[in-house]
């Protein structure tokens, strides 16, 4: 197996980072359960994908996470933060 | 829990887009309503999953998992399964094609170990082989 190129939407940015993904986009303020945007908001999910899409065409750098904001999701929520040991 | 001592498995992507076939893999605890759920019962996790056809009917979709709030994937699955928002991008010409196999598991588990040396290949496996993806769209709950 040559691998398979891979990009993973996340809303817990600072948990997913620990497993090192190679690409990522976090949109910003979404709350787990919501990684596309909310239900029924087509618009706003086919954005995010095609956001999420384009990472695997552009120079990004391996284990980055790329924030994105999008305002017509509304309310923000913040992330999980990972607990320091 | 500390930061993984791996490399970034790090694929390089050099295909157009839109001649690009795409899978959804999701850890959100998606599969069809007829399949068997997850489960949620085991405080250890299931390490199983589901394949998930690509003309799947959305409404045909739910999710069993326990640790996170999925009222709203419960009313449009797209917020964490984008499998009508795929067809869109497919109708549109922004992607080639949507891969003939989709993957959801339930990603909580206790059994790291297991789940990183059994399931994970598993289901690159499936992808690799089965689905035909150039790429995959990764999302959790």
């Amino acid at each position: 197996m040559k691998g398979i190129p891979t990009v993973l939407i996340t809303v817990s940015p600072e948990v997913s980072a620990q497993m090192r993904p190679p690409r990522s986009l976090y949109p910003k303020g979404f709350k787990i359960g919501n990684s596309l945007g909310r239900p029924g908001m087509r618009d706003l999910q086919k954005k995010v994908l095609r956001d999420a899409l384009n990472l695997l065409t552009q120079d990004t750098r391996p284990g980055e996470t790329t924030t994105i904001e999008y305002p017509e999701y509304g309310e923000q929520y913040e992330p999980p933060r990972v607990k320091k040991i | 829990m500390t930061i993984s001592r791996k490399c970034v498995p790090f694929t390089p992507f050099d295909r157009d887009l839109a001649k690009s076939t795409i899978a959804i893999v999701t850890a959100g605890g998606v599969h069809l309503r007829d399949q068997e759920g997850f489960n949620i019962a085991d405080e250890l996790g299931d390490l199983t999953y589901r394949e998930i056809p690509p003309d799947v009917n959305s409404t045909q979709l739910m999710v069993t998992h326990h640790h996170y709030d999925h009222t709203d994937a419960d009313q449009d699955i797209n917020v964490v399964f984008p499998i009508d928002a795929l067809r869109d991008l497919e109708a549109e010409g922004f992607i080639g094609a949507l891969a003939k196999k989709h993957i959801g598991y339930m990603g909580y588990t206790m059994q790291l170990k297991a789940m990183y040396e059994g399931t994970a290949p598993q289901i690159a496996n499936e992808i690799d082989r089965g689905s035909r993806a150039d790429a995959v769209i990764l999302t959790g709950g």
